[in-house]
């Protein structure tokens, strides 16, 4: 079938009406302002068989308008668990409480009507795995159009148009926007969806693990767009990542996940540098960084152990089983939730977080302690 | 495109050729004489070997496979042997009597359960409508589809009086192509339509359920749904992509259908071409039977082919080579 009907090679030329319609379109898009997204004790359960799966538990962010947060933490921990709330496409059986205020509206318990209306025009998302997220019987352009027709009423001329704008501010060439998913390779259907959360300049922007699937040149690629976007566009955005190198150049805060609670957040450059608690030491570790030269080469160390069974989540800190600084006191009780400055660490043992850092730099400290568990 | 189609046509004459040549023999191994029926009735000798002659059933198998296939090729099936009449003279009017439940048959049941399906599918899992539908799906395609015709006879024909039970026109009735258009034919072809919906339906509708189960929780479909397109819009993305598996199903199905038909047109006494195959076959009347076969023969063969073209127009990452 491809053979007798090749894809268009150019752009279908515009009439003067749709330009206009265009430019009016344009203009109402580019007027939104940036969202602010304030998170404030969002807990997420799943009843299965064996009893409620605690998924995440008692989460508080904020992200200012214009700004953009890493959530980070290993894969299992909740991350997308949050984002699938945020965007109301949690699975059915799903309990979420808390608030999530997007310029002062809750958008949790908002119905289907609700959810409609604020999907793509003030919230909208770049998904994890592109590589199934497009249907694959349609056009891109035809899924970029549909979007931008659920929520503006224009014509499908003018939707295609706004949709050969976006192309180009990811660096595709309209005339593949005729161009069926399986006919891009990887990088491009990333970029493709991209252009897709771009549509309708939606104030907050959720991006869930969007390099994971590409291989590390492609990914520099990727994340290298969506700054130069976020710079010239203005958007708030959340961007969810095991990645912290990516994190630390593109998010002002941050927030870290372990187990389904937060275990630290705060400014990036805070909580990079002087992490208080120590699965965000431990994570700093995992990461391979640059030698310095002269310096002595960082080796890698990796986190013993695995993350704990939510269903039965351990009495303490949730951490505790990995942790090589754990006390009888993290081992029985919850942490409370310490504030040092801009940054927050739930974690019995802030106090000590100096002493900690010294100890997790060297690789003996994690080693013993898979000994020692 | 044009090359992949006349492959696939000429791979399809050399099936329906050897669909042809199985019949023919297999025809010649019965043991009956097709002249007994008349032989009865005090047929001499010469006679018999005059109406032999006259069939073409004189000479060797061999000689009479030969011309049977060169008449074949001329579009010449013969003399029906108890009609005393062109084979497609028989059979053309009778043609248009089964087209008339299979077609609307057919299109309906496909489209009915290919809608309902996708309901079933999308709605809650385990809830009501998904449960009644699976069960009542399943227990009418467990039914046989005479028992259906007995059961759609006994309540609305027999009981009910609402519609006739037999053939397709009052006596009396107008004839020709005008009989197509009283509403005393379509009177009597409610039933059996009914029948033939009934009994298509539901492999269409659970085939389709599945497919949009399937789709309902593809990472696609969330996007879809994070667009905020409404609920309807996003069921419609699901039931695309389930259209494609169904398809490839369908019109081999549609073929083994029609034959299926043939028990629906016996039960409501349906003057088809399905009921005159089983008939001709009994009576021995070869050229009859010989052409309802090679009819549905041709039928499957083409279904084959339109399935794999549509295919094609349906699903954009089909390459024709």
């Amino acid at each position: 079938m491809a053979a007798s009907t090749p894809p268009r090679a150019g752009t279908r030329p515009a009439s003067a009406a749709t330009l206009a319609q265009l430019a009016e379109l344009n203009q109402r898009l580019a007027w939104k302002p940036a969202a602010r997204l304030q998170v404030e004790g969002l807990s997420i359960g799943y009843s299965t068989l064996r009893g409620r799966f605690h998924a995440v538990e008692d989460i508080s962010f904020e992200v200012p308008a214009g700004t953009n947060l890493g959530l980070v933490g290993e894969s299992g921990c909740g991350k997308s668990t949050v984002i699938k709330a945020l965007m109301g496409l949690q699975p059915a059986n799903t309990s979420v409480s808390g608030r999530a205020l997007l310029d002062g509206q809750d958008i949790l318990g908002l119905d289907d009507r609700g959810l409609r209306d604020i999907r793509w025009n003030s919230i909208s998302l770049i998904t994890q795995s592109a590589m199934n997220s497009l249907d694959p019987v349609y056009t891109i352009g035809d899924q970029i159009a549909e979007a931008i027709r659920a929520h503006e009423r224009v014509s499908r001329a003018t939707a295609w148009a706004r949709a050969e704008e976006m192309f180009a501010l990811v660096g595709l060439p309209a005339g593949r926007l005729y161009e069926f998913p399986h006919m891009f390779s990887g990088g491009m259907r990333q970029r493709a969806v991209i252009a897709m959360a771009l549509a309708l300049n939606a104030g907050m922007l959720l991006a869930d693990e969007p390099t994971t699937a590409l291989d590390p040149i492609m990914q520099s690629q990727i994340m290298t767009r969506i700054r130069g976007i976020h710079a010239h566009m203005r958007r708030s955005m959340i961007l969810v990542t095991h990645d912290i190198a990516v994190v630390a150049e593109t998010c002002e805060n941050t927030v870290v996940m372990y187990a389904g609670k937060m275990a630290e957040s705060g400014p990036t450059a805070d909580v990079l540098e002087r992490p208080l608690h120590p699965y965000t030491m431990g994570l700093q570790n995992a990461f391979p960084r640059l030698p310095v030269p002269g310096a002595p080469r960082q080796p890698l160390i990796s986190i013993p152990g695995v993350v704990p069974n939510l269903l039965l989540p351990p009495p303490g800190c949730r951490f505790a089983s990995r942790c090589p600084f754990a006390t009888d006191l993290c081992r029985t009780t919850a942490p409370p939730v310490v504030r040092h400055g801009a940054q927050v660490a739930t974690c019995h043992h802030t106090d000590r977080s100096e002493e900690f850092r010294a100890a997790a730099a060297r690789p003996e400290t994690w080693r013993n302690m898979r000994g020692a568990a | 495109m044009r090359a992949y189609i006349l492959r696939r046509l000429a791979q399809s004459v050399l099936v329906v050729w050897a669909v042809t040549s199985i019949m023919f023999f297999m025809f010649r191994v019965m043991p009956a004489d097709p002249t007994a029926m008349l032989l009865e009735r005090g047929l001499t000798e010469e006679a018999r070997q005059a109406l032999l002659q006259e069939w073409g059933l004189t000479g060797t198998l061999w000689d009479q496979y030969v011309a049977y296939l060169g008449n074949i090729l001329t579009g010449d099936f013969g003399s029906s042997f108890l009609y005393r009449k062109p084979v497609w003279e028989v059979l053309t009017p009778l043609i248009i009597n089964t087209l008339w439940i299979a077609v609307p048959g057919l299109l309906l049941g496909a489209a009915l359960g290919a809608v309902i399906g996708t309901a079933v599918g999308w709605a809650e899992r385990g809830g009501k409508l998904e449960r009644s539908g699976i069960f009542l799906a399943t227990v009418i395609r467990g039914v046989p589809n005479f028992v259906i015709g007995i059961a759609l006879l006994t309540i609305f024909s027999s009981t009910l009086s609402w519609f006739p039970g037999f053939g397709m026109g009052d006596p009396g009735a107008t004839t020709g192509f005008a009989r197509y258009m009283t509403l005393d034919f379509l009177h009597h072809l409610a039933l059996p339509l009914i029948a033939v919906i009934i009994y298509f339906m539901p492999e269409n509708l659970l085939l389709m359920r599945s497919g949009v189960v399937e789709n309902r929780t593809e990472d696609y479909i969330e996007l879809i749904r994070a667009k905020g397109v409404p609920q309807r819009r996003v069921a419609w993305h699901a039931a695309r992509n389930s259209m494609l598996p169904l398809i490839t199903w369908l019109f081999p199905a549609l073929a083994e259908t029609i034959a299926g038909i043939v028990v629906i047109e016996i039960v409501f006494s349906w003057p088809g071409v399905g009921r005159e195959l089983v008939l001709a076959v009994t009576r021995q009347d070869y050229p009859v039977a010989q052409a309802a076969f090679f009819l549905l023969a041709v039928m499957i063969v083409l279904a084959n082919l339109a399935a794999d073209l549509v295919y094609g127009k349906l699903d954009p990452r089909v390459v024709y080579k």
